[in-house]
């Protein structure tokens, strides 16, 4: 089959490989975020949400105020607002958590569409010049490597800030003091508590981390990749995100790992116009590729002890 | 029992916000003697530059030159669908468009239980869940040759790589679609045909996005055709597809616009296939103040000027405006006819 032929030497170019990390990346921030959030115990479903809304007040801000730094700053504390309604709701409230992580992922894209209206009418929202995006940077020296340098080194500036925050939630979470007190507080509440660890601090700081991580990649959406906004936008990316994080079993490399592959499956159908096979089929192949590696390699998947589960001080 | 009521409460704000969100775009009282008419956009949105846009464009003439009451809502999901048309349909709306060939299937089945209620559909007819169509009496279809627009795009395309003055001229040149879906496909059938009788040597590369409201997806498919040298795209997916000219724009290709004029979405747009969206709405409106509803398909094309094209970001050669001008004259007569399937 001819199809098949297209694709193993689609997987021998560079571009592909290229495309298929910045796809990642989109996918990996909020998945971190995903990941941070529920080692503090609370189960966060809301990233699709407040990648809308970041993705919406990037767009807002930008054509204000023509920075696409300051549009990313707003962007982030966006994601970081939706972010604190799910705190809110779910810590300090004690509320099912998945319940409020829906009400957020509605009422973004009720508030985004209904804010468009209001600020643009019914017109067009409008696109951001060419030098008002976050920019492409290529490294230079590292991006003459042959292959891999077009692959990692000649891509958008979120990209390495995407590749850095990696490494340094994983540091975090694994190899300092602090990484141990949010796991404590996600594993047992009641113990962290008793050794004298404030618990709903550390939630807070977690859950709200979760909408910086998640507005960021909002930001990257519309204002790196795109130009301009569209109502619903995110289509699904934080929920392949959460997919990510469960698949990649809770930590930051894990659901790196997972989104490279929702990624490449991306990248692939990307060239449904040079591969002989019909999209419809080539669209499912990320879904297909998941469960060939959940089924096959990855096993069980254990959340945190206490994801999900309001701490009430004093309950055992 | 603390914690139950309290979920309980969530799950009644997550309604009241989700009601305040949808509510925004509807309004107003209900004047007398004043036709109603509603209209229901596809997921889209009014904001997709496009196609709901145009639609909307249409209401807000119609506003001005008829005594209505107009009256928007936005699906968000699919699933929208039924409920918005419902809603417009129990407060005895005079008209409910839908706007979209996904809604086929919702204004299939909405017009069935209203049938004293008259929708009009653009792009689309009432349909059965298998696409079949119900022709309710109460249902009019507007219907587009999407093939006339995107032949005049296509002559463009064509013209310019024939002669060399594209961008790489490779003779390679791309169609970014949204979903195969049949009003996409005549865009691109009459694109890739008339680029093909322009330049006999050309190659079209025709891919899918597989979405129509997230413009990464597209950028991704035209990324892909530009690196296979194409450096003519021409996008047919709606708001995703701000996403191809945007792309193209970064790689120093040109691109072509969809639905509407999309000039000022990206510098590299040289010109857009129109449809008249906005001359559909407005013609069906008109028919219902004058009391001419018809059920069944109206048909909006070159010839009476509800399909087009417009030159935007791009100093046309007194040549190619000569065989533009020739064959709209073809089509208009007849001597020429764009296919609405994609040729090989």
């Amino acid at each position: 089959m001819s199809g098949v032929g297209d694709i193993v030497h689609l997987l021998f170019t560079a571009n592909l490989w290229q495309a298929t990390l910045a796809a990642a990346v989109l996918l990996l921030l909020p998945a971190l975020g995903g990941v941070i959030s529920e080692r503090s115990g609370v189960v966060n479903i809301a990233m699709e949400g407040m990648m809308l809304t970041g993705a919406f007040f990037a767009v807002v801000a930008d054509l204000a105020w023509h920075n696409p730094w300051l549009a990313t700053l707003v962007a982030i504390v966006a994601g970081g607002l939706m972010a604190t309604i799910h705190a809110v709701v779910s810590i300090q409230f004690r509320a099912d958590q998945i319940v409020s992580g829906i009400a957020i992922n509605i009422f973004a894209a009720g508030l985004t569409v209904f804010l468009v209206n209001r600020i643009y009418g019914l017109q067009d929202v409008g696109h951001v010049g060419p030098n008002e995006l976050l920019p492409y940077v290529d490294i230079p020296a590292l991006d003459q490597i042959p292959f891999f340098g077009q692959v990692v080194f000649d891509q958008n500036i979120v990209v390495y800030i995407a590749l850095i925050l990696l490494v340094a939630t994983h540091i975090v979470l694994f190899r300092t003091r602090l990484g141990l007190r949010i796991r404590a507080v996600g594993e047992h509440p009641q113990a962290a508590d008793t050794a004298g660890l404030n618990v709903y601090v550390i939630r807070y700081s977690a859950v709200i981390t979760s909408g910086l991580l998640s507005g960021l990649s909002g930001a990257f959406l519309a204002i790196g990749i795109s130009n301009t906004f569209v109502p619903n936008m995110t289509d699904g990316r934080g929920y392949i995100a959460l997919a990510a994080m469960i698949f990649g079993k809770w930590t930051p490399f894990g659901a790196f790992i997972a989104c490279l592959i929702f990624g490449l499956g991306q990248a692939i159908y990307d060239n449904n116009s040079i591969i002989h096979v019909s999209p419809y089929l080539l669209s499912m192949l990320p879904y297909l590729l998941t469960l060939i590696v959940l089924a096959g390699l990855v096993g069980r998947a254990t959340p945190p002890a206490a994801d999900g589960l309001p701490y009430v001080p004093g309950s055992e | 029992m603390g914690h139950k009521r309290l979920r309980f409460l969530g799950v009644v704000a997550a309604a009241m916000v989700f009601t305040l969100a949808c509510g925004g775009t509807t309004g107003g009282g209900t004047p007398t003697k004043t036709y109603k008419i509603g209209l229901v956009t596809d997921i889209g949105g009014l904001n997709d530059k496009s196609f709901n846009h145009l639609a909307d464009v249409g209401l807000e003439k119609a506003k001005t030159d008829f005594k209505i009451q107009a009256d928007v809502k936005e699906s968000k999901s699919g699933d929208d669908y039924v409920p918005n048309l419902t809603d417009f349909a129990t407060k005895n709306y005079d008209l409910v468009i839908g706007v979209g060939f996904l809604m086929q299937e919702a204004v299939g089945t909405v017009s069935g239980q209203f049938p004293n209620i008259h929708f009009a559909i653009i792009d689309g007819a009432g349909t059965d869940s298998k696409g079949t169509d119900l022709k309710h009496s109460n249902v009019q279809s507007l219907f587009f040759k999407e093939q006339d627009a995107g032949a005049m795009v296509g002559v463009i395309a064509g013209w310019l790589e024939k002669n060399g003055k594209a961008k790489k001229n490779k003779h390679v040149v791309g169609a970014v679609g949204g979903i195969s879906i049949p009003p996409v496909n005549h865009y691109i059938a009459g694109y890739k045909w008339a680029a093909k009788m322009e330049d006999p040597s050309i190659q079209v590369l025709v891919g899918y996005s597989n979405n129509f409201t997230d413009p990464a997806k597209c950028a991704g498919v035209a990324t892909s055709q530009i690196n296979q040298g194409a450096d003519v795209l021409f996008q047919v997916a709606g708001g995703c597809g701000l996403g191809v000219l945007q792309s193209a724009g970064k790689a120093g290709v040109y691109s072509i616009g969809v639905d509407a004029d999309q000039k000022d979405a990206d510098p590299s747009v040289i010109a857009s296939a129109l449809k008249k969206v906005d001359v559909a709405t407005y013609t069906a409106i008109k028919n219902v103040v004058n009391n001419q509803f018809q059920a069944g398909a109206l048909t909006f094309e070159i010839k009476n000027g509800g399909a087009g094209y417009s030159v935007d970001n791009l100093d046309l050669p007194a040549e190619l405006k000569a065989e533009l001008d020739k064959i709209e004259g073809q089509i208009k007569s007849g001597a020429l006819t764009p296919p609405a399937d994609i040729p090989a």
